[in-house]
């Protein structure tokens, strides 16, 4: 199972309050697809390209097709530029 | 295959940049160093209201000029809709176009609205001057929080908040709003024994780079188009530009000129689309360069922004909540960096309570792009006041507060990731440690102290080693060199060869000569780049251990690659490079390695900073004494360039904090677009700027490198400012630090005493 | 555009008498050549004064110094008889721009630009220098503080050229001093010049002194009342803050980019403040 934490207001808007959900999934994709048939609407918000994903810590900055090892802690967040 | 830190033989060394002779003797080749037989001088007409609908543009008397070859308007280009993938973040095409272009409005002071090709630039500006623009003056609004104001002037109609439920059915300024953060702020601000809350502003800066945009653009009658241009990234350049225009990728070559500075201000197009237009109706190569007033009124500075901060502590010096609201000003399209705003400002603290809102506001001013850690700059601003006066109510030492509550390897960081390794503790330690800090100050003398972060990223990189057949290696690589990465990408491949660095050389290529790579930003390279180097040099090896098993008629599984050579233990004399590469065709064909991969593990940078100022209480001016940086780059390849990167975005921060600003007069028009009264610091504002290099290796790069680029600007904001109320008791709590608001400040501060 | 490189004085005079068009004359060309570059001037002759020996030399004559019109501030400070005599004029003349800047840059174009923030004009004036000046006319001497009428406008009739500034001899225990408020340390235009130039009797007290105000008006300013406060005091803190108030008194400044009205008279007092004391202790080390 994978956890997930929706960072700051994602929650509240698309998943009734919850911040720290379990799912089933091994690659992100998955766990959004998961997600999705507990929230419907939040795959839209989630695949967008202005989002990014961090498993474990690392930031993937394009992650949908990431694997998502067992127990792994899923945060999705906002996708930041350099310069 | 990772490599030890003790047996490195140039990896961490200092060698003569391959582009330095180059570039100091004038012969590097920058933007507009290029020429084309036939070329023609393109122009841009730009407005000068910085509000306004464009009623009608009449190009008949411009395109009569002898000598005008071709005009473009907004009404050119191809209508363009959807986002691209820039490779950082997704860029809003159809608010792109708008900005390359106008085309029903302008919206800020310098918009371009048309351009003209020309036999020559003095035609071409003549020509400028007969272009007639009808304009209905608009009102405008060029502050943050009044653009957020109900009845403030609206920039598009069709801008409805996004990330509000339900979406507004008015339209507003308010691009997007977002929050983030984690845990119950109320119940942790109950618990705080003191509570520091405040609100800040800092002003539009630019990135101030030295060489002005500046391209050569051609298309031929069969639609092969080649650009040359200095950006940070040809690629995106590419995509960009191939988007705009409706041409596929691989009909446009971008081929990178060397480049004079981006700081993040060139990951975007801005004349490269134009002068593409103009040399397909002219049927003839077209030059653009900028003159320093236009790159300041129509290249995106960064964000001005309004921030609120909140955090409250236990008298023990615990941190208990923190909030904060940033509203960031985007300029004339969305697109501040108010979301990094948000998810860096608080990364130095481990907490258990903490929310932070950000706003993205439109304004008549220039489009932003990024600069230097987008966004962290004015967040860690606000923080480290905040940071700082709670530290001072607490009676603690800064450093000793931030190192109690510091971020570590297991700290949720404000966004929720959790930290892997990092290096902030060991910062604030060589902090506490480091004769500056311990020295004494004289009268009207401060001391400040602030923390940064910046995520660094990995992306997409592709690199490609040759062996030569004299047994030297070129090196071919995808990204422009804004801080000595290429001598970086030599030194990781020497290393990995086990030869001399001199026998490397290192290539930056065009988009048709190299796979993909993302920009040149981020502070990626070194990692990212470096990564793809290391693992095809490592392939490269690979190959060679299989030319010298078939040379000495061995299995591969019995050849060691070591110092340069394939050994065996059933011969005694070693097979150089050299003597592989020589029989390179008899024994399979020209040796290659490769590598293209979207680098993973990233390591963040932490750093701290220590600033001495002294302050002439008669005038307000200001003095840097002494500037001590201290920084986490897990491995400095470099180290002269790691330096050079922490001393660069000091410069840009102490510019920053103390004279930089846009100053706009009533109407709207920007009054200093230039270097004389747009204040950079100059040589002879700055004492040296001392370096620390602290190395928490990232486990995830072959030389546990960390980006370094961008954290170097994120903490001196607040270091300045911090030191200025050491010195004179006064809170600074607006940028810039110039002498008329200091000396108006401390005036306020002595009334108030008396 | 036309470009000449007269070898004397009354053919330069005598070119720019002739031209039908707009003409400008080039010494260093710190500030034409900007002006060129940015199209905001486009003179159809450039009369090159750098070949003329009058105006690229200087001569100490009875005392005093004939300084060329078009010597470059770089030379001022290595002549060491002028920057021990008048090191107030000299650390003016290093203020302008940058090293670099003052290889080219030169009195005579700093003042005849006519700038209301030039750097070397408030220490003219505090020194009482007199131009002398030529053109089809002949020779005239003016007083440095009458040259500039408003910003960007001399009193130089057409064909006329400041051919050298002159400085007078200098009583013993004399000294001038010059200072200026920028925001940051070099390239900035003046916010504030202030120039104090005073000269000491036996007892220590000042005999004589003239304070030149710079960037605080549409022309620089003598500032008598400054001068007067000075008269027949040591210099002590009653005096300098009497010749600050005064100096601030005498400003008429605008709100800029550079600075706001407030903040130029403020600073004003302190700068004629700071300078006269300089100016009164290096006159008392002679």
């Amino acid at each position: 199972m994978a956890r997930v934490l929706l960072s700051g207001d994602l929650g509240r808007r698309f998943a009734d309050g919850e911040a720290e959900i379990e799912v089933k999934g091994d690659s992100v994709r998955h766990v959004i697809a998961a997600l999705e048939d507990l929230y419907p609407g939040i795959a839209e918000v989630l695949s967008d390209g202005r989002m990014a994903v961090a498993i474990d810590g690392t930031i993937h900055q394009d992650g949908l097709y990431e694997p998502v090892p067992a127990d792994a802690e899923v945060i999705f967040m906002p996708a930041i530029g350099g310069g | 295959m990772t490599y030890e830190d003790g047996k490195l033989k140039v990896v961490g060394t200092r060698p003569i940049r391959p582009d330095g002779v180059d570039k100091v003797t004038g012969r590097a080749n920058f933007g507009a160093d290029h020429s084309m037989p036939g070329m023609l001088w393109g122009r841009i007409l730009r407005s000068p209201h910085a509000h306004a609908r464009i009623t009608g543009i009449d190009v008949s008397k411009a395109e009569a000029l002898p000598g005008v070859k071709a005009v473009v308007t907004g009404a050119d280009m191809a209508e363009s809709s959807g986002s691209a993938d820039a490779g950082e973040s997704a860029i809003n095409l159809r608010d792109l176009s708008r900005n390359v272009l106008a085309h029903d409005k302008v919206l800020y002071d310098g918009h371009a609205i048309a351009a003209i090709a020309a036999t020559s630039d003095k035609i071409a500006r003549e020509a400028l001057k007969l272009i007639d623009v009808g304009y209905e003056v608009l009102p405008h609004v060029m502050d943050v929080d009044e653009a957020m104001k109900p009845d403030a002037p609206l920039l598009h109609d069709d801008m409805f908040t996004e990330g509000i439920e339900p979406t507004p059915e008015t339209s507003s300024n308010i691009a997007k709003k977002m929050v983030i953060g984690f845990g119950d702020v109320d119940d942790g601000f109950a618990k705080a024994d003191v509570i520091i809350e405040r609100t800040l502003k800092t002003a539009p800066v630019h990135q101030g780079y030295i060489e002005p945009h500046a391209c050569v653009a051609t298309i031929s009658e069969d639609g092969q188009a080649v650009v040359w241009c200095s950006s940070q990234g040809q690629f995106v350049i590419r995509d960009l530009c191939s988007q705009l225009l409706g041409m596929e990728a691989a009909d446009v070559r971008v081929i990178p000129a060397e480049i004079g500075g981006g700081f993040g201000g060139k990951t975007t197009v801005y004349l490269e689309p134009v002068a593409l237009m103009l040399s397909q109706k002219s049927s003839r190569p077209v030059k653009m360069t900028m003159t320093r007033g236009e790159v300041f009124r129509a290249t995106g500075p960064t964000s001005a922004s309004s921030m609120d901060v909140k955090i409250g502590a236990t008298r023990d010096g615990r941190i208990t909540a923190a909030s904060a609201e940033f509203r960031f000003q985007a300029g004339a399209f969305p697109g501040s960096p108010v979301g990094a705003a948000c998810m860096a400002s608080f990364a130095p603290y481990d907490l258990e309570n903490v929310s932070i809102t950000g706003y993205d506001v439109v304004t008549n001013g220039p489009k932003v792009a990024a600069y230097r850690a987008p966004g962290a700059p004015q967040g860690a601003y606000a923080v480290e006041t905040v940071v700082d006066e709670l530290a001072e109510a607490l009676n603690m030492d800064p450093v000793d507060f931030r190192a109690l509550n510091g971020a570590r390897e297991g700290t949720k960081a404000p966004y929720g990731a959790t930290f892997k390794v990092v290096g902030n503790l060991e910062c604030l330690e060589a902090t506490k440690d480091h004769p500056h800090y311990k020295s004494n100050l004289g009268p009207d003398q401060g001391r400040g102290v602030a923390s940064g972060f910046w995520f660094n990223i990995g992306g997409q990189s592709a690199a490609t080693v040759a062996i030569n057949p004299d047994g030297t290696v070129s090196v071919v690589e995808g990204n422009p060199d804004i801080g000595g990465s290429r001598a970086s990408m030599a030194m990781m491949a020497a290393e990995v060869f086990g030869v001399a660095v001199e026998k490397v050389r290192p290539m930056i290529a065009d988009t048709a000569s190299i796979a993909h790579n993302d920009v040149t930003g981020g502070s990626r390279v070194t990692f990212a780049t470096g990564m793809a180097v290391v693992q095809a040099s490592e392939d490269a090896v690979e190959q060679l251990k299989k030319r010298a098993a078939k040379m000495w008629d061995v299995e591969v599984e019995d050849v060691v690659w070591q110092d340069g050579a394939a050994h065996t233990a059933t011969k005694d004399a070693p097979l150089t490079l050299a003597d592989i590469a020589a029989q390179a065709g008899r024994t399979g064909g020209p040796i290659t390695g490769n590598a293209s991969i979207n680098a993973r593990g990233a390591g963040p940078a932490f750093t701290t900073h220590i600033c001495d100022v002294e302050v002439d209480r008669e005038t307000g001016a200001v003095e840097i004494l002494r500037y001590t940086a201290i920084q986490d780059a897990g491995k400095a390849i470099h180290p002269s360039f790691v330096e050079g990167q922490m001393q660069g975005g000091v410069a840009q921060g102490v510019g920053w904090a103390l004279n930089e600003e846009y100053i706009y007069s009533t109407d709207g028009n920007m009054e200093n677009p230039g270097f004389l009264d747009y204040r950079m610091p100059v040589a002879s504002d700055l004492p040296m700027i001392d370096t620390v290099v602290i190395e928490v290796p990232n486990p995830s790069h072959p030389f546990g490198v960390r980006g370094v680029g961008e954290a170097p600007i994120v903490p001196p904001l607040a270091a300045v400012a911090n030191a200025v109320y050491d010195a004179v008791g006064v809170r600074m709590t607006e940028l810039p630090i110039s002498p008329p608001r200091l000396l108006a400040a401390i005036d306020a501060y002595k009334a108030a005493a008396e | 555009m036309e470009y000449q490189s007269p070898g004397t004085v009354e053919e330069a005079v005598s070119l720019l008498a002739g031209a039908s068009g707009t003409s400008k004359v080039l010494a260093g060309g710190t500030d034409l050549l900007v002006q060129l570059r940015s199209g905001f001037v486009e003179p159809d002759l450039v009369v090159d004064l750098k070949r003329i020996d009058a105006l690229t030399s200087i001569t100490e004559d009875a005392g005093g110094f004939r300084i060329g019109a078009a010597v470059s501030c770089a030379e001022l400070g290595e002549h060491a008889a002028l920057s021990a005599a008048w090191p107030g004029i000299v650390e003016a003349a290093r203020l302008i721009g940058s090293e670099q800047i003052q290889s080219r840059s030169s009195l005579g174009g700093n003042l005849c630009n006519a700038s209301p923030a030039a750097d070397t004009v408030p220490a003219l004036i505090a020194a009482r220098a007199v131009c002398s000046v030529v053109g089809p006319g002949g020779q005239r001497d003016i007083p440095v503080e009458d040259i500039v009428t408003a910003p960007g406008e001399t009193s130089l009739q057409p064909g006329e050229i400041v051919v050298s500034l002159n400085l007078p001899a200098r009583p013993s225990r004399s000294a001038d001093a010059y200072l200026r408020f920028i925001p940051r340390t070099e390239m900035d235009i003046a916010v504030v010049g202030s120039g104090v130039s005073l000269t000491l009797s036996e007892d220590g007290t000042v005999s004589d002194a003239h304070v030149g105000l710079g960037a605080v008006a549409p022309t620089a300013l003598l500032v008598s009342e400054a001068g007067q406060a000075l008269v027949g005091t040591s210099c002590d803190d009653a005096a300098l803050d009497a010749a600050a108030a005064a100096a601030s008194a005498a400003c008429d400044p605008i709100d800029d980019k550079r600075g706001t009205v407030e903040y130029r008279v403020r600073v004003a007092g302190v700068l004629t403040k700071r300078a006269a004391a300089i100016a009164y202790q290096r006159a008392g080390s002679r």
